[in-house]
């Protein structure tokens, strides 16, 4: 298990330093950001200025160096836009991307599992329909949609929540339904799928035939088998919770990570993407490797197969 | 009887009650912004929303009124020594947000400030024609300037006064989170991407400030900034669309606050590569396009006609200057007269340009013949191309430009005197004129040699000038607001008026 733990750590690393090498030449080669700052009739003597001030007339291999050594020491730079240390903008926004991850994350998984054991343990009754429907339309319909008709009924015309903004828990309610809708279509699938396998197997025959009820051999037989490939999905989403909420945070004026990642590549203020970056691969690679551990805690043939 | 006296005694009590509310509600005003500041020490950030914030928690050395002329501010008044010399009597009792008073030393520091290289400020272009500013007396700040510079006190405009003391005691980065400046509001907080709130400073010099605090709150899309002023949680929203606006006027309850600003429209045509470089193929473009159905249909009328490349806000604008109307049948003969039907020209764009504009345009000019490949690419791209060779600069493309100065110096010498990074044109006649019009203070010698320049530029037609921009708010009915054609977002200036 260390061995294991530690080879998936490497990798980690290797992986989070391969994406951060890519998204610094990437930004750098379409444009700094001087043309963007100077004011319109700023001469060529003036840009040229700020260009060399700012360190970006440097070859950029040396400016690569400069950044792996800043990132050896922890340092991930002064934002050139805002002159303020580019973790402090990141640091300043992580616990709105936190907060409305984790509410999605509750309306995915709250609607979503239930919705997809309900689809496979009631297959073909009426009522499968009308919630595939509903899946399927969280699915296709465009978060900016779903977010602007929102606003219009909720805010505008009922005036039960607040159009945009962070004031306290009933902000959250849109942004999170909005995001959360996505990722609620995933969970309803792969939950149906998942149990519509598991009660195909022997073991839930040899239950039944041993006179337990239905409801007793899903709760604690089915839904513990067939939370596994769910785990990992939830892996996964919980990454695109975090770094997909681009749309729905510009929308609801939400000031998470998301809106912070568009402001910061419109106005090429690479050291605030870099620290993006560096923060959203970090979250994925964290996420998955506690849900490598988690199938060992659920599955005890993983556990023991391993070890 | 009784029953209508009942009545009447309910509805005067009713309406006193919600008077008083209405008092005590406003006490605090709500903005929405599209952006959150990117800084708020003045000296360091130019961009809308900034200056938007920060020009409430500073005074300027001068500033303009609302008919666009340049008034006293921190500076009581003002002489010209010589050419290249000014003196400025400092005002004194104004006050920094710390209790300090506001000196002669505050200005020259900020003069120097701004002017030194190693701030690092993308500002410097516009002050570094000054090269001195001393305190030659406890009241008397003398500036000096490289050459007569006649748009010197319209950059100074823009020069905001910070305190000297504050600044070096606590350093730029410090100073830049915790702004003190001496204007009508202070930062109370600043939640970085979710807004700043400002305090009324209660003896502030001018009055006191029409709301007690100010919440400026950031919602980058534009359709929620609208549904913000629907519910009521913003009370004055900045840069609406000509769609939006037109959308508010169905709601009796809120208003479109517009003004024509500094900000020119206008289009780019490359007289140095391509098939633009024949002077007809460029007269055939002007020709071509009608700026009235692109006012009309595209910008809901929040729009202004010009004929030259500056609006009626700046300095050296010049009425009448005429030609280049829209003529679709003298478009037509000019490009078979240059043998040129059917020509390719190249329009660039970047999502910073109106798409539908663009494709406006487009269909324009092949209604009288030409071929028109539109080339999108992002902003920074699009202004290193704009910017640079001409012959990968395209060879028409859309501009917005504002140098926040209005001054015709600011635009027609940047866009096009040869040399600058702007210009895909050379006409050393041209140049004769904008440089005299640069290097004397004589108001009425300037406008003739500016009326010869837009002449010049009529006959070449290295560009276009389309409309001049509206700045559109919306707002609540009681906000008592006129906009100004430089953007200034002075809370100082509004009311509220139930």
């Amino acid at each position: 298990m260390p061995r294991y733990l530690v080879s998936r750590l490497l990798q980690a690393i290797l992986t989070t330093f391969g994406v951060m090498t890519i998204v610094f030449f990437v930004m750098r080669l379409s444009g700094d950001p001087v043309l963007l700052l100077v004011p319109e009739g700023a001469t060529r003597e003036h840009i040229d200025a700020l260009r060399r001030e700012l360190g970006f007339d440097q070859p950029i291999w040396r400016q690569y160096l400069t950044f792996l050594a800043g990132l050896l020491r922890f340092e991930l730079g002064v934002s050139v836009v805002q002159r303020v240390p580019a973790w402090d903008i990141l640091a300043s926004r992580i616990p709105y991307t936190l907060a409305l991850a984790g509410a999605a994350l509750v309306v995915a998984i709250g609607l979503g599992v239930p919705a997809g054991v309900i689809m496979a343990v009631w297959r073909g009754r009426w009522f499968e329909r009308p919630i595939a429907a509903i899946v399927v339309a969280g699915q296709s319909m465009p978060t900016f949609l779903t977010g602007i008709l929102m606003i219009m009924l909720f805010a505008v015309t009922l005036r039960w929540l607040p159009s945009s903004g962070v004031d306290g828990p009933q902000s959250v309610i849109m942004p999170a339904i909005a995001l959360g809708m996505l990722s609620m279509s995933t969970f309803a699938r792969m939950a149906r799928i998942a149990v519509v396998d598991e009660l195909g197997k022997d073991y839930v025959r040899a239950g039944l035939a041993r006179g337990l009820s239905p409801g007793k051999v899903v709760a604690r037989h089915v839904l513990r088998n067939a939370s596994i490939p769910v785990v990992t999905i939830a892996a996964l989403e919980i990454g695109n919770l975090l770094a997909g909420a681009i749309i729905v945070e510009t929308v609801f004026a939400w000031p998470g990570i998301g809106q912070l990642a568009i402001q910061a590549i419109q106005s090429r203020d690479f050291l605030v993407v870099q620290a993006i970056v560096l923060f959203v691969s970090l979250v994925y690679v964290v996420v998955n490797l506690a849900a490598d551990l988690l199938y060992a805690g659920i599955d005890p043939r993983i556990r023991f197969g391993r070890s | 009887m009784l029953k209508r006296l009942g009545f009447a005694v309910f509805a005067i009590l009713a309406a006193s009650i919600a008077q008083a509310q209405a008092q005590t509600v406003r006490e605090m005003i709500t903005i929405d912004l599209p952006n959150d500041a990117a800084t708020l020490d003045p000296h360091l950030q130019w961009d809308t929303d900034s200056y938007s914030i920060y020009r409430n928690i500073f005074d300027n050395l001068v500033t303009r009124d609302a008919s666009g002329r340049i008034v006293p501010q921190i500076a009581e008044s003002w002489r010209q020594v010589d050419d290249t010399t000014i003196t400025f009597k400092i005002r004194a009792g104004v006050k920094f947000h710390d209790g300090t008073a506001l000196t002669a030393e505050d200005v020259v520091f900020s003069i120097r400030r701004i002017i030194d290289p190693a701030l690092r400020s993308p500002q410097l272009s516009q002050f570094d024609q000054i090269v001195s500013a001393e305190a030659t007396d406890a009241t008397t700040v003398t500036m000096k300037t490289k050459t007569p510079y006649p748009a010197l006190m319209a950059q100074l405009v823009k020069l905001s006064i910070v305190p000297k003391a504050v600044v070096e005691r606590v350093g730029a980065q410090a100073f830049n989170l915790q702004p003190v400046g001496s204007g009508p509001y202070k930062l109370r907080t600043w939640q970085r991407g979710v807004g700043i709130t400002l305090d009324a400073v209660q003896d502030y010099w001018r009055g006191r400030p029409p709301f007690d605090s100010a919440n400026f709150r950031v919602v980058p899309d534009v359709a929620t900034r609208v549904a913000d002023l629907q519910t009521g949680r913003a009370d004055i929203v900045r840069q609406l669309g000509p769609d939006e606006a037109v959308r508010l006027k169905s709601d009796a309850r809120l208003q479109t606050l517009s003004a024509p600003t500094e900000r020119i429209g206008y289009m780019f045509i490359n007289a140095l590569a391509g098939p633009t470089q024949d002077v007809r193929v460029r007269r055939a473009i002007a020709h071509a396009i009608d700026r009235k159905t692109l006012i009309d249909a595209l910008l809901q009328g929040f729009g202004k006609e010009v004929d030259v490349v500056l609006t009626p806000a700046n300095f050296g604008y010049v009425e009448g200057i005429g030609g280049n109307a829209y003529d679709p049948a003298k478009a037509k003969a000019l490009l078979r007269e240059a043998n040129a039907v059917n020509a390719s020209i190249s329009f660039l764009t970047s999502p910073a340009y109106d798409r539908r504009l663009v494709e406006a345009l487009q269909q324009m000019l092949q209604e009288v013949g030409f071929r028109v490949d539109i080339q999108t690419m992002d902003h920074p791209t699009f202004l290193r191309r704009r910017q640079g060779r001409p012959d990968e600069a395209g060879s028409i493309s859309l501009g917005r430009w504002s140098c926040a100065c209005q001054d015709a110096d600011g635009v027609i010498f940047p866009l096009f005197r040869s040399g600058s990074i702007w210009a895909k044109y050379a006409n050393p006649d041209f140049d004769k004129e904008v440089d005299a019009a640069r290097s004397t203070l004589d108001e009425a010698k300037r406008l003739v040699h500016y009326r010869r320049a837009f002449e010049i530029l009529r006959e070449d037609v290295p560009g276009l000038g389309l409309y001049q921009d509206y700045a559109i708010y919306g707002a609540r009915r009681e906000i008592r607001w006129q906009p100004t054609a430089n953007e200034a977002f002075f809370l100082f200036d509004m009311r509220w008026q139930p």
